[in-house]
């Protein structure tokens, strides 16, 4: 019952998602998948559950050849996937035995009687210890997730499918699965668990796939060393896919942060500032999370500091509460040594704070509009004449945008969606730049961003910092190093450190971000 | 305009031909039909096509078309005012009620009316921005409220002059110039026509040239994008709802003054029509969205049909069904064709 991939391959359009992955799933095994955000995860799970079809590549059972039409194809195959949200997996308003046996009771007989119902939810999931007559809404989530498992296991799973299954337990819900999952694989089923915490990867996985930029760069055997797995998602210090804006890092080796190859003279021309720079935000007992623990830091004026993790590590979180678009956890903020307390993103933006938001289709975009509408969206205020807009100068200020950050596409009156992805983001980045702000905040601003693209962005967040304050956070350190002056790092939710640029190696990068350097100042600790 | 800019972008595309037909339907569809049928009836019936009967067309698709411009305010954010028919007719009695039973002037229920329709709107806000009720079902539940209320402060009854109220009759009347304003002319137009006519320009303006307008399309496109662009939206839901409020309370004054009676049920109609003639808006010149110039052409629309189909002596029953038939086939244009280019 081995599940093979063999040179499987995805492309979108113009990007390869996935490029020639190859890799086998033995019964019993528990192997774990791991990647940062746009590695192809998720094509990947999507190819294997049967949701969309491979560009070339080819999947096989045992030898068997599959080719899976849709969802049911590869569920008839015995692959089952459970994904990330829980609740889209029960039906809410019925009972546990009603959920369970929502693939059973299609079967013959007109009437549901609850007798049989408890009958088949007994033999779909024997042993499951839930009450059965109990409504899954008044279930924790955890216990709601055991439900979708369950029903996975029994519609015949050979490979199941885990995506973030704890992204919404606790760490006592998170132990449960294990248990869970490490029974399914003791009954010979394989699995596949995807996550990014490393610590689950590690405790449960007897093999770990590392994706980069849709390659499979890196396999691990257990026992695990997590700074290792880091290091292999994040790639070589010589940042061979983007690197950031400073694409020319030194190659190999520990690259310090003053090697930036071409933009050699930007951090060194910001180190006077950096150090001498007024502070623009003072950030005091602040958490990234509820739970987390408090900490604090400073944005000074010319500065860019930089903000990493891995995913789930409260990077967005915390950006959010700056921007004011979300509630602060605890804490004070002040600008320019007023205090700070938006309670919105229009109170942000009157204090001079924008942020531009990690997901751009859903929180940056708004369909249909033209290039010259997204840019002037924040500022309408500004382009009033007697109580109406004046198109002239609005056109003005999308010229300026498209003009500062090279946007390349049919010019400003076009639908934003005729762009593609990285000048799309130079838009929805650059029309805070045509405003007066005291401070920046970009969440992840190179995601689905191309090379080319992500070297002009940079370079005007760099220009940009001399005259304010900048914080970028990325999952991918990579694309801080010649940006950013500092770098924090957060790991789940708590403050792992904070480092300048130059002492930022990627190994000490990935010791704190996967937890394993104890104290921060003290580098870090063994991984075994 | 943003709606351009969308249009510009989708008829660039070359290719097969029926997509290019889709393309073109999607566009110009609902304005061909529209003088189609303008020079089918006329063809058919002379009278149709003369001043005095495009004044009776007008006229009869004033109060509709107002209230629809409400309607399609309110629908800019992505909310629905199902409750804009219920108004009309609370307005209607509520400034019958001013007249007749208390005796006051015309001035004090036009405010009245007007603060009817803004009461309305302060319950939806409560009831969708407060107590984040899903618009649809939070205006179905106002409408029932205000029919009732009307019903209510009337016993039931029609309010028209001379009734009688506890056993002695009510002291008051429709006065001139309340009813001027159903009845009046303006150099030959009707006063209802030139309400709308001022009305419809209000809204286009605010909709296309103000930065109110284009916050409204921003949280209707993507309410988080508007929010974290620094738009409140709450706020903003808030102002479509009272706009469509006023829309519906002039509408209401407008019919009342017209009928010189308040009917309970006079505003019955408006509902379906108003939404109606706003949807059949998002048909034309390929805008997908409520905008004031569409709903305008819907409105327009549906006072043609129905009064070519009436001078053609078809049966006055066959008109609603006349109207869904619209309905539907601007519906697919909008929501199908769009999708075929």
């Amino acid at each position: 019952m081995t599940f093979t991939v063999t040179s499987v391959s995805k492309v979108y359009g113009a990007t390869r998602a996935l490029s020639s992955v190859t890799l086998e799933l033995r019964p019993g095994e528990i192997v774990g998948l791991i990647g940062t955000n746009g590695a192809g995860k998720s094509t990947l799970i999507k190819i294997l559950s049967g949701a969309t079809a491979p560009s070339s590549g080819t999947l096989s059972l045992d030898g068997r050849p599959l080719a899976f039409g849709g969802p049911l194809d590869a569920q008839a195959a015995g692959v089952q996937t459970v994904h990330q949200n829980i609740d889209d997996g029960v039906v809410f308003g019925a009972s546990v035995a009603d959920n369970l046996t929502l693939d059973t009771l299609t079967g013959p007989g007109w009437f549901l009687t609850r007798a049989r119902v408890r009958a088949a939810a007994a033999a779909v999931a024997p042993g499951l210890g839930l009450p059965l007559d109990a409504p899954v809404e008044s279930l924790p989530a955890s216990a709601r997730q055991q439900i979708v498992i369950a029903r996975a296991l029994a519609r015949r799973a050979r490979l199941l499918i885990l995506d973030e299954p704890t992204s919404t337990l606790s760490e006592v819900e998170a132990g449960v699965l294990a248990a869970r999952v490490r029974k399914a694989a003791a009954a010979g089923v394989s699995v596949l668990y995807v996550s990014h915490r490393l610590s689950e990867i590690e405790a449960l996985c007897d093999r770990v796939l590392v994706l980069r930029d849709g390659e499979l760069v890196a396999t691990f055997v257990a026992p695990l060393e997590r700074s290792a797995i880091v290091t292999a998602m994040l790639g070589p210090a010589s940042g061979t896919s983007t690197g950031g804006p400073a694409s020319g890092t030194s190659t190999g080796g520990p690259a310090s942060g003053t090697s930036t190859g071409g933009e050699a003279d930007a951090p060194a021309r910001r180190e006077d500032p950096a150090r001498e720079g007024r502070d623009v935000l003072v950030a005091d007992g602040v958490r990234a999370v509820p739970g987390g623990h408090a900490f604090g830091f400073r944005v000074r004026a010319g500065e860019v500091l930089g903000v990493t993790g891995l995913v789930g590590a409260g990077k967005t979180e915390l950006l959010e509460q700056l921007g004011g678009a979300r509630r602060p956890v605890s804490g004070r903020l002040s600008l320019d040594g007023v205090p700070y307390r938006p309670k919105d993103p229009k109170d942000a933006i009157a204090a001079g704070v924008a942020l531009a938001p990690e997901e751009r289709a859903a929180q940056a975009i708004v369909p249909g509009w033209s290039v010259r509408a997204h840019v002037t969206l924040p500022w309408l205020r500004r382009h009033g004449r007697s109580g109406l807009l004046a198109r002239r100068s609005e056109a003005a200020a999308a010229r300026r945008v498209i003009e500062l950050f090279g946007v390349r596409g049919p010019g400003h009156e076009a639908p934003i969606e005729a762009l593609s992805g990285g000048n799309q983001q130079k838009v929805v980045v650059g029309r805070w730049l045509v405003g007066d702000l005291r401070l920046l905040v970009l969440d992840e601003p190179f995601r689905g961003v191309d090379v080319a693209a992500r070297a002009d962005i940079g370079r005007v967040i760099r220009d940009h910092a001399r005259r304010t304050a900048v914080v970028v956070a990325s999952s991918d350190p990579q694309e801080l190093r010649g940006l950013a002056d500092r770098v924090l790092v957060l790991h789940e939710g708590d403050l792992a450190g904070e480092l300048p640029i130059a002492d930022a190696t990627p190994e000490r990068l990935a010791a704190l971000m996967s937890g394993t350097s104890s104290r921060p100042p003290a580098g870090r600790g063994g991984a075994e | 305009m943003t709606a351009t800019a969308s249009g510009t972008g989708t008829a660039a595309s070359p290719g097969r031909g029926a997509s290019r037909v889709a393309a073109l339907a999607y566009r110009y569809g609902l304005l061909v039909v529209l003088a189609a049928m303008i020079v089918l009836f006329s063809l058919l019936r002379p009278a149709f096509a003369t001043y005095p009967n495009a004044l009776v067309v007008l006229q009869s698709v004033a109060v509709v078309g107002i209230v629809a411009l409400g309607v399609t305010v309110s629908m800019t954010t992505g909310g629905f005012d199902l409750s804009a028919g219920a108004t009309v007719g609370a307005v209607v009695m509520v400034t019958a009620l001013t007249m007749v039973r208390f005796n006051l002037t015309g001035g004090t229920a036009v405010v009245a009316g007007l603060l009817t329709g803004l009461l309305v709107a302060g319950v939806n806000v409560l009831l969708t921005v407060v107590a984040k009720v899903p618009d649809l079902v939070a205006t179905l539940g106002t409408l029932f409220l205000f029919q009732g209320l009307a019903l209510i402060v009337t016993g039931g009854q029609s309010v028209a002059p001379g009734m009688t109220v506890d056993g002695r009759t009510a002291p008051g009347r429709f006065t001139e110039g309340f009813a001027w304003l159903g009845g009046g002319r303006i150099a030959s137009v009707p006063v209802p026509v030139v309400v709308f006519a001022l009305l419809a320009a209000v809204v286009y303006v605010l909709l296309n040239h103000t930065r109110w307008g284009r916050a409204l399309y921003a949280i209707g496109g993507n309410a988080e994008a508007a929010r974290l662009a620094g738009i409140r939206v709450a706020r903003y839901r808030a102002l479509a709802y009272a706009v469509s409020g006023v829309c519906a309370a002039v509408a209401g004054i407008l019919l009342s003054a017209r009928l010189g009676r308040g009917d309970v049920g006079a505003g019955d109609p408006y509902l379906l029509q108003s939404v109606a003639a706003a949807l059949i808006g998002f048909a034309v010149l390929g805008a997908n969205r409520p905008n004031a110039l569409g709903t305008v052409v819907g409105a327009l629309f549906i006072g043609v049909v129905i009064n070519g189909l009436t001078m053609l002596n078809a049966p006055y029953y066959a008109q609603t069904f006349v109207q869904g038939a619209l309905l539907v086939g601007a519906l697919v244009t909008s929501y199908t064709l769009r999708r075929i280019r």
